[in-house]
């Protein structure tokens, strides 16, 4: 038995069982968990480790991509017509065929195009988008267009196919916890250096301060145990005190560090990878990974694509941080033998504006491009390209309805039922397996 | 108005409004706060005696004149240095020049981010600095895209002149704010192609709130707003009535030839406008959610004193509201009230240079670099698993309770630039980490006030928590220190129990 279903039995018996009617159910242990009869906990305790299982990260392109500019029109005279300055000409590009074309920043997406590993799917979004970064943002992050979803796709897929999980299924390397990951269970946990992820204390082995620090950091008997019905964004409930909420976090962050401790220790990548932030959180990921993390989901985020302004060089550089970092991590994974084990799925909260701007930029648009990649992938070209003749004031219409793409990925790749995580019942696309 | 508290209160609720209008205090300075009585000490706050350069600012930007000059001289120095070049040559020189340019703003700007910082640690008008800190995150500007340090010190020397000053005023000097305008692009925005960056964040994030305008609106006023240039140089700041759309506009169903000031008279006679701020400064110092009543008295109170901010915080400090339960202690600290708080409590005037901006980077709170034009995300949106356990252990490194050799150079990096310049980086925070003084522990509990466990908590709670503490907490923070007794209680037992008190969850609010 891990030490960490130890600590979790532990923290079970004192806490859920050995405590009054006030307790607080931390944000992991399912409610029907903390209901089951004592005698079968060991059951429940050890469920499927999913140490090998598939595994999806979702990289988040954040600022609103700019998807003409990343899969290219090139064979369409009303983009050139669009775009007289940011428009690019066939041979900027990588040809997918004879109309169509990807960044030359993405060599190496290119090239797993050509291996059949790369799905570009095309007119990805939602009826009535919304411009705003953050409402976008939202809306793809809990897949709900009217945006007033307190729970997000990936939480809601954690709270019902994965029940009893510790906090590890999901993992985010972005500062803040995504919306994506707020559950009412289980909203997984952020890591950022995993030597730094644990309490460092002066007493060296000192078992008190350590058990002393235990006990201040997990809900008291005295919290405030309110209702358990809804969740805030953030992963927070509503209506649940701060302190309660505090309390939560600090459980998870205790039980989950010593896990995260081991794998860290374990794997140094033998694939050099780039000093740029999305490539050193790419490694992060293939660490844990390779360490053995019954992780379902990874979340890393690549930000700085809001390109009203001066878009051309800044643009194809940070295609290419991320081509970059995608190749050093598949690289890693083939190395590890887990190359056919992990799909990479990148998203972005809008597309932009079909015409250029004033600024040689492009301005808030809506529908756009994703990538799916990885060696569970049925490579090619998905959905149909949005017609550059008939806009939405400016703006392409989408043809892909996201929460399609969630559940394929949902169904056919970490094999979970999707209708809860979407919040409805989507097409399933081509694209997996 | 809302209901007026009366003017005796007791010290928790005295700290708590130095901890929310300001970042907190010593003991001795609570209990002085708590003695002017609640009415003068909301008085004092907002008075803000003490002067607009109470600390000094960085050298390079002490002198406009001396900055601009330079700047001249440069780009003079560039244009001599290519003279008889080739053309292969002159590409090189630019590029060496732009480098060192770079190394310079990166240079002034973790300057600019540990100056302010410091400011906030030994501020005398604590309100100054936290409304300076409200407007930089309710208008931000990040120097990340705006590239020249210079002009967000300029961006934030206005905020702080305008602290408590006039709402309409100052959103139209930040309409042509240098940083804001190269920040949000107006500065590329013409006639005949308008940039909507500006116009969208005015009416959505600055002054009406998401839903209380159009797609359509947007457009309009985005053509009001063209024509306005910066110089990068200079920070000076022009109309050019040539790249300017002159033309009729429709703007919240108002129509005319608006330029910005024009745009932003129409936004201001919005009752959402009058909502908007009263209820944004309502959650920053008070709780989240407030009443719907709650928020229309203020906007009331708002609107009818003119949209002044000053009359509008007093009302707030003053309010019953403001002391109830919803208010007293539920709020999560943010990084950078987590740590200025701490170093006052501790009495230190400041952190080594380089690690401040290493652990508000951790923390997840930069000066000068919000994350987006929204600002940061406050409350819970702080906190996770590893946002709390990188708390415990900068307050490992800061009290001195633990390593602080190892905290300080495992936590290192964080930018760009590879595996040496992490290396690099490591070792100088090491260093930092092993020359870190910690606080003066003799001063803050003298050695004949540690003989009674149940005493030094108690002493110690008071600084940390202003609050009385569960049971629980004090019987384990009393175990603590009884286990930790040798045959004198050392700092290091003090530095470490100190640790052990802020290592919870309890700590991280206010």
């Amino acid at each position: 038995m891990s030490d960490y279903l130890k600590t979790r039995r532990e923290f079970v018996k004192t806490s859920v069982w050995g405590a009054s009617a006030a307790w607080t159910v931390p944000m992991f242990l399912d409610r029907t968990f903390a209901e089951i009869d004592q005698k079968t906990r060991d059951l429940a305790v050890q469920a499927d480790s999913g140490k090998d299982r598939e595994i999806l990260v979702v990289l988040q392109l954040a600022g609103g991509n700019d998807g003409l500019n990343t899969v290219v029109p090139y064979g369409d005279d009303a983009y050139h017509k669009a775009r007289p300055g940011l428009g690019k000409e066939k041979t900027e590009l990588i040809a997918l065929n004879d109309h169509l074309g990807l960044n030359k920043s993405l060599g190496y997406l290119g090239e797993l195009y050509g291996e059949g590993d790369l799905a570009v799917v095309q007119g990805v979004g939602y009826p009535n988008p919304n411009r705003s970064h953050f409402v976008a943002t939202s809306v793809w992050e809990t897949a709900d267009p009217s945006a007033k979803s307190n729970t997000g796709w990936l939480g809601r897929y954690f709270d019902s196919e994965c029940p009893g999980a510790d906090p590890t299924v999901g993992i985010s390397l972005k500062k803040t916890q995504p919306e994506a990951f707020g559950a009412e269970k289980n909203p997984g946990i952020c890591l950022n250096t995993p030597e730094l992820y644990r309490w460092m204390h002066a007493g060296g082995d000192d078992a008190m301060a350590e058990e002393m620090f235990a006990s201040l950091n997990q809900p008291g008997e005295e919290a405030s145990g309110s209702s358990i019905e809804e969740v805030g964004k953030a992963g927070g409930k509503v209506g649940e005190d701060s302190l309660a909420f505090l309390e939560r976090v600090a459980l998870d962050a205790q039980v989950s560090s010593k896990r995260i401790l081991e794998v860290a220790a374990k794997y140094q990548s033998k694939v050099r990878y780039a000093g740029t932030p999305i490539a050193r959180s790419m490694n992060l990921v293939s660490r844990m990974i390779a360490g053995g993390l019954s992780t379902r989901v990874y979340y890393v985020s690549h930000g700085g694509f809001d390109t009203h302004q001066g878009q051309e060089g800044r643009h194809d550089n940070l295609l290419g941080q991320m081509d970059e970092a995608l190749k050093a991590f598949f690289t890693d994974l083939k190395q590890q033998g887990n190359y056919d084990r992990v799909t990479v799925l990148t998203f972005s909260e809008f597309g932009r504006r079909v015409a250029q701007n004033a600024s040689a930029g492009t301005d808030h648009g809506k529908g756009s491009c994703l990538f799916v990649a990885g060696g569970g992938v049925k490579g090619g070209l998905y959905g149909e390209h949005p017609s550059l003749a008939d806009l939405d004031q400016g703006d392409l219409k989408h043809t892909v309805d996201f929460r399609s793409v969630y559940a394929t990925v949902l169904e056919k790749w970490l094999k979970g039922n999707s209708q809860v995580a979407v919040k409805g019942k989507y097409e399933v696309m081509g694209f997996m397996g | 108005m809302l209901t007026e508290a009366p003017d005796t209160w007791t010290l928790q609720e005295a700290a708590h409004l130095l901890n929310r209008a300001g970042f907190g205090g010593n003991p001795r300075e609570v209990k002085e706060f708590h003695g002017r009585g609640r009415k003068k000490a909301v008085e004092w706050l907002l008075a803000m005696e003490a002067p607009l350069d109470e600390i000094s600012v960085p050298g390079w930007a002490v002198d406009e004149k001396a900055v601009l000059a330079q700047a001249r001289e440069r780009f003079a120095g560039m244009r001599e240095g290519m003279r008889g070049l080739s053309a292969e040559e002159q590409e090189k020189k630019r590029r060496e020049l732009n480098q060192e340019r770079q190394r310079e703003q990166r240079q002034q700007s973790v300057d600019l981010q540990e100056w302010w910082f410091r400011r906030m640690v030994v501020t005398k008008a604590p309100l100054r600095e936290k409304m300076t800190l409200f407007w930089h995150d309710h208008f931000p500007s990040s120097v990340q895209k705006v590239r020249v340090a210079y002009l967000l010190y300029k961006q934030n020397a206005l905020y702080r002149e305008h602290a408590v000053g006039n709402f309409k005023e100052l959103t139209r000097a930040v309409a042509v704010d240098p940083a804001m305008m190269l920040y949000l692009d107006t500065q590329t925005s013409k006639k005949g192609k308008p940039n909507e960056n500006f116009s969208r964040e005015l009416m959505e994030l600055f002054t009406l709130g998401e839903g209380n305008y159009t797609e359509e609106d947007v457009k309009e006023a985005a053509r009001a707003f063209t024509g306005y240039i910066v110089n990068r140089g200079t920070g000076q700041v022009t109309h050019q009535r040539l790249q300017w759309d002159g033309g009729e506009k429709t703007v919240l169903g108002k129509s005319g030839k608006f330029d910005g000031n024009g745009v932003i008279d129409v936004l201001f006679g919005q009752k959402a406008c009058a909502e908007y701020l009263p209820k944004k400064l309502w959650e920053f110092f008070a709780y989240e959610g407030p009443s719907t009543e709650l928020v229309e008295g203020l906007g009331q109170s708002f609107r009818d004193g003119a949209f002044e901010v000053k009359p509008l915080l007093r009302e707030i400090f003053l309010s019953k509201e403001f002391y109830s339960n919803s208010a007293l202690r539920t709020q999560i600290k943010g990084p950078v009230q987590f740590l200025v708080g701490m170093l006052r409590q501790l009495e230190l005037a400041g952190l080594p240079k380089v690690y401040t901006v290493s652990i508000c980077q951790q923390l997840g709170q930069v000066l000068f670099l919000p994350p987006n034009v929204a600002g940061w995300d406050w409350g819970r949106a702080w906190i996770n698993t590893n946002a709390l356990l990188t708390r415990y252990n900068v307050a490992g490194f800061v009290t001195k309770g633990t390593d602080a050799e190892a905290i300080a150079s495992a936590g290192g990096g964080g930018g760009g630039g590879g595996e040496q310049m992490m290396d690099r980086v490591r070792g100088m925070m090491r260093s930092v980490g092993r020359n870190w003084a910690g606080p003066d522990y003799d001063k803050l509990v003298p050695r004949e006030l540690r003989g009674d466990s149940g005493e030094l908590v108690k002493l110690l709670s008071f600084r940390l928590f202003q609050t009385q503490l569960e049971e629980k907490q004090r019987k384990t923070f009393e175990q603590y220190a009884d286990a930790k007794r040798g045959l004198v209680f050392t700092n290091t037992e003090v530095a470490e129990l100190t640790h052990l008190m802020m290592s919870t969850p309890h700590y991280q609010l206010t």
